[in-house]
């Protein structure tokens, strides 16, 4: 499903953010992308997300390049994932209802189908009671969870998450990990960039390990050790 | 586009101009300001081009007859004179005639008294005006030949010529300045509007990183700013138009006392008769401006 061949990415000349990664997901599968700081976890998101370009590389996603995707081809393409950041991006003005249909209008969805799908995500996610709720009435967690709504409602094959544990104490973050662990039962494929060792520990799930922009190690059934 | 993704478009220009009224209102202000100072600009060019026709309507070249000249002379030089091309009108003014005119000239009761139907020392005279004011210098030059030197007294051109050319160089000057200066207004104001709608659109910089994140497509990002756009130019062109009609009642009575009746009358009138077109000219430049001005601020947010 997701095949990344020999992609690096550098910042200006001196800064190597990520150097010759490969790395092949399939259907299903619930990654876990580890390593401190500066090992290059998010600049690998960023790439999965087209936000940024390798300077080398292909990162094939169903068969299709990426590297390639014209400026005009990017919008559909982010319709097919989901991302889920670390500060939860949710629009302060909007209730938790409209920041997930926010995602569905700005795509050209009919109204019904927004009838249709936001109250099923939320109820998915648990945050139906709190629908009429703006994000600063909401806990860390629950901004998390609409976050996550917010990533599901185009029903993506693939959901990158950037921390989303970041920000919350552990109850709340083991709460979203679990889920996400839902999520890829229903067959999305997760991949999770996070530094927080326990987590990964705990979910006994594929582990990437990335150091100084290189990957050091990749375990099926694997925890945090660096 | 469809119905539905226009009206959402549209929705969300509105919501936005509304949230940020503050930003929105210094936008609309800005942009009102150099409506306003085209229109002004333009109106100015009205003034200095009435001023100038009124001068130069006045200008006209006026011989002045020895008393020994023969009425048969000078009717014969009016008529060589009225068929020439670039004559417009000569007048005969006779000796009654001057008299009528120096008693409504002179305020100096003594010195009125000294000119009597009975002792009429005032010459008879010639009034001529050009087609064209600038070739009355030719018409001069004609008279000052040498077949008229012995009924002619005095041509009045050289003395007021230098007077006349003074003014429209003046005006002609004016023009020049406004017109530089104009410019200049329009420029700053053009970046400060441009300056503002940056500062609005960078107030949203995360809302436009959302709606990329979750799939937005370009054009739906960029067109509630277009609203905007739209918005702040339709906004500052009412506005413009309510101030340049108050700055119009408040000035006429100045425009009046030092330009003459007939101007203020002229700028009313044609206030009036243009409004339709001014409101959409500044219309125009105002979502124009507003278009613009969104469009390249957001340039830099769209980039992937």
């Amino acid at each position: 499903m997701i095949e990344i061949i020999g992609v690096s990415k550098t910042y200006g000349e001196k800064i190597c953010a990520l150097a010759n990664i490969s790395l092949k997901i399939s259907k299903g599968e619930f990654v876990s992308i580890v390593g401190p700081s500066g090992a290059g976890k998010s600049t690998l998101v960023k790439l999965l997300i087209c936000e940024e370009k390798p300077i080398s590389g292909k990162i094939l996603i169903a068969g299709r390049n990426i590297v390639g995707l014209e400026p005009q081809e990017l919008p559909y393409f982010r319709r097919k994932i989901g991302v889920v950041f670390q500060d939860f991006k949710l629009l302060p003005q909007k209730t938790v209802y409209e920041n997930v249909a926010f995602a569905l209008e700005v795509c050209e969805a009919s109204p019904e189908e927004i009838f249709e799908k936001v109250p099923r995500i939320l109820d998915l996610v648990g945050m139906i009671k709190r629908k009429d709720n703006y994000p600063d009435e909401l806990s860390g967690g629950e901004k998390q969870r609409v976050s996550i709504a917010r990533a599901l409602v185009h029903s993506p094959k693939i959901l990158i998450a950037d921390e989303p544990t970041g920000n919350l104490d552990p109850i709340n973050a083991w709460e979203i990990i679990e889920l996400l662990g839902r999520i890829n039962r229903r067959g999305t494929i997760v991949i999770l960039a996070t530094h927080n060792k326990s987590i990964v520990d705990r979910l006994k799930r594929r582990v990437v390990l990335l150091k100084d922009g290189r990957m050091v190690s990749d375990k099926v059934r694997g925890g945090y050790v660096i | 586009m469809n119905w539905i993704s226009a009206q959402r478009i549209s929705k969300l220009g509105l919501i936005n101009f509304w949230r940020n009224r503050w930003l929105s209102l210094a936008s609309t202000l800005v942009m009102t300001l150099t409506l306003l100072i085209i229109s002004l600009f333009v109106i100015l060019l009205i003034i200095i081009g009435a001023a100038t026709d009124r001068i130069k309507a006045k200008m006209d070249i006026t011989v002045y007859f020895k008393d020994s000249a023969q009425t048969e002379e000078i009717s014969d030089l009016q008529q060589k004179l009225a068929a020439r091309g670039d004559v417009k009108e000569v007048r005969y003014i006779s000796k009654e005639e001057a008299l009528i005119i120096w008693n409504e000239r002179q305020k100096n009761q003594r010195i009125k008294e000294l000119v009597t139907p009975e002792e009429n020392p005032l010459p008879r005279s010639l009034a001529i005006k050009a087609i064209d004011p600038e070739n009355l210098q030719n018409v001069a030059d004609y008279l000052s030949g040498e077949d008229f030197s012995s009924i002619i007294h005095k041509i009045s051109y050289e003395e007021n010529k230098q007077i006349i050319d003074k003014l429209l160089a003046i005006t002609s000057f004016v023009q020049k300045m406004g017109a530089v200066l104009s410019i200049i207004f329009i420029i700053i104001s053009i970046l400060v509007i441009l300056n503002t709608i940056r500062l609005t659109i960078f107030t949203r910089k995360e809302e436009i990183e959302i709606m990329r994140l979750v799939g937005a497509s370009d054009r739906f990002i960029r067109f509630p700013f277009i609203v905007e756009g739209i918005l702040y130019g339709f906004l500052a062109c009412l506005l413009a138009l309510i101030l340049m009609w108050l700055m119009l009642m408040f000035l006429s009575p100045l425009t009046t006392k030092y330009l003459g009746e007939a101007v203020t009358e002229n700028m009313k009138h044609f206030f009036t008769s243009h409004l339709w077109l001014i409101f959409l000219l500044q219309l125009g430049v105002g979502i124009l401006i507003g278009i613009g001005c969104s469009l390249f601020s957001i340039r830099k947010y769209l980039k992937i």
